[in-house]
């Protein structure tokens, strides 16, 4: 009777346990194995903790709720482009950068109005294509481009938080 | 005398873990008020000829106490957040075994996301409360991510074990009776926060919506004609996210195609009289109570001047259960 007594026990322990653990953060150097994009000097890392006195002053900003839930998805417009950020701990960290008109380009030399020629000429075949989008990959971030009759209309850099 | 025992000790742990399972779960009575919205039908009498569908636009923008108030109309709203297409489908189905509604009003939002958008937070508000049932099955397994499993939907002690150290009061005080959270499924909130600015209106690669989405749009469809239940899409009036011109001139081509009645309440704003400094508790995503009393009221109309439903103000068994809670829904917007 005792053994079936501890059998159970060590079965409700177990599941306890076993299923215990949370996923840890893993705080990576995203530097050295990512697309950054360079603005008046200043390099924006995609992940990387955002503020206003490190990347400079946005001339508008807005911020967006979930349905449910806490934190906020906030956006920093600066002339040329938006920065959006999500929710990490108690920081906001870089989610993706969307480009607002043709006077900016990446660091790669890319900017809207190019053609897909100048594009896989800048940044190789090396790229993923679905619909008019052609996304390239570089750990975990991402520049989309998106084409209309082969000319570029949207380049947004993305991040997998 | 030894399987008596046995028994016994198999029947107590069964209780301890049963307990300690329900301990652990989230009680979505004082925070994540969300996540009461499922299980808040069941305790409904089930007399509403009208059932809206959707996502947090409809149970933050309608509120079918104002229905009545103004127009005699039974409804109850069954949305929940970001519910996707797929698990309004299942919604619906489940609603069919209670209650035969004569209007089905489904918010088109989703259609933009296509299967990608799956979110486990999300499931769980959705699902917890939820009774079993084949349709709950179907939505599980219709829902899950990638990392979830539907055993930890069986025993929800294998998601929430982690929250053994952050129990709250809230987990003691609502363990045997859960706060009460919404009227017919209508989340009040009466906070303001004015619309100042949006994130960009951005080009996307595609503007069609995926076949999953009309997949799941279809079988809403067919489930209605089937039950002889009338279909109304609509599209709440909320500034983001952006419902772009190729989205909509989707939906009414599926409309025509489909014969259903489509309202762009979006753009009706000025006519419903929605002021984005004033009716909105986050910046214009949704409308707070005075803006869900505004698009109530205006719904209202809509729905007594072309839908043949009855006013229920005259039936004394239904009147006497709205006047009650009409009672309780003025007391607690006044407060």
């Amino acid at each position: 009777m005792k053994n079936i007594s501890k059998l159970l026990l060590t079965i409700m322990i177990a599941i306890l346990l076993t299923t215990g653990c949370g996923k840890k953060e893993k705080e990576e150097n995203v530097k050295n194995t990512a697309y950054t994009f360079v603005y008046e000097d200043k390099e924006f890392i995609l992940g990387d903790v955002f503020t206003e006195d490190k990347y400079g002053k946005a001339i508008d900003y807005s911020e967006v709720a979930s349905c449910a839930f806490e934190g906020l998805d906030k956006t920093y417009t600066y002339e040329h482009f938006v920065v959006t950020t999500y929710p990490s701990g108690n920081t906001d960290k870089i989610m993706s950068i969307y480009f607002n008109d043709s006077e900016i380009s990446t660091t790669e030399g890319i900017k809207i109005g190019d053609s897909i020629n100048d594009l896989t000429t800048k940044y190789g075949n090396e790229y993923e294509e679905e619909d008019n989008l052609y996304t390239y990959t570089l750990g975990k971030t991402h520049i989309k481009f998106i084409h209309e009759n082969d000319i570029i209309t949207s380049i947004e850099y993305t991040y997998d938080a | 005398m030894k399987y008596i025992k046995c028994i016994i000790i198999i029947g107590v742990f069964i209780l301890i873990f049963f307990f300690i399972n329900h301990l652990l779960m989230p009680k979505y009575s004082e925070t994540l008020r969300e996540g009461s919205l499922t299980r808040e039908y069941y305790k409904e009498d089930k007399n509403h000829e009208v059932i809206f569908l959707g996502d947090c636009e409809v149970y933050a923008n309608f509120s079918p106490m104002v229905l009545y108030e103004k127009a005699g109309i039974t409804s109850y709203v069954r949305g929940n957040s970001q519910q996707l297409i797929n698990q309004s489908y299942y919604i619906l189905k489940e609603t069919l075994k209670y209650e035969i509604p004569k209007v089905v009003v489904f918010n088109v939002n989703s259609m933009r996301y296509g299967e990608d958008e799956k979110n486990e937070a999300y499931n769980r508000l959705l699902i917890d409360n939820m009774k079993w049932s084949k349709e709950k099955i179907d939505l599980i397994n219709s829902s899950m991510t990638e990392g979830e499993t539907f055993l930890s939907y069986v025993f929800p002690i294998l998601r929430y074990h982690s929250r053994f150290s952050k129990l709250t009061s809230e987990d003691f005080k609502y363990f045997l009776k859960p706060k009460q959270n919404s009227f017919n499924g209508f989340l009040i909130t009466k906070k303001i926060k004015p619309y100042t600015s949006l994130p960009p209106k951005k080009v996307l690669a595609n503007y069609n919506f995926s076949d999953y989405s009309y997949e799941y749009l279809n079988k809403i469809t067919e489930l209605c004609q089937k039950n002889n239940i009338e279909l109304i899409l609509i599209k709440a009036p909320s500034l983001y996210p952006y419902w772009y011109n190729e989205y909509d001139n989707q939906i009414r081509q599926y409309a025509l195609e489909n014969n259903l009645d489509y309202y762009n309440l979006f753009e009706e704003k000025d006519v419903i009289g929605i002021d984005y400094q004033l009716d909105t508790y986050d910046g214009g995503l949704h409308l707070n109570l005075s803006g869900a009393t505004k698009l109530s009221e205006y719904f209202a109309k809509i729905l007594k001047d072309n839908y043949n439903l009855t006013d229920y103000r005259t039936d004394k068994k239904i009147s006497s259960i709205y006047n009650e809670k009409l009672k309780e829904y003025n007391k607690l917007i006044k407060e």
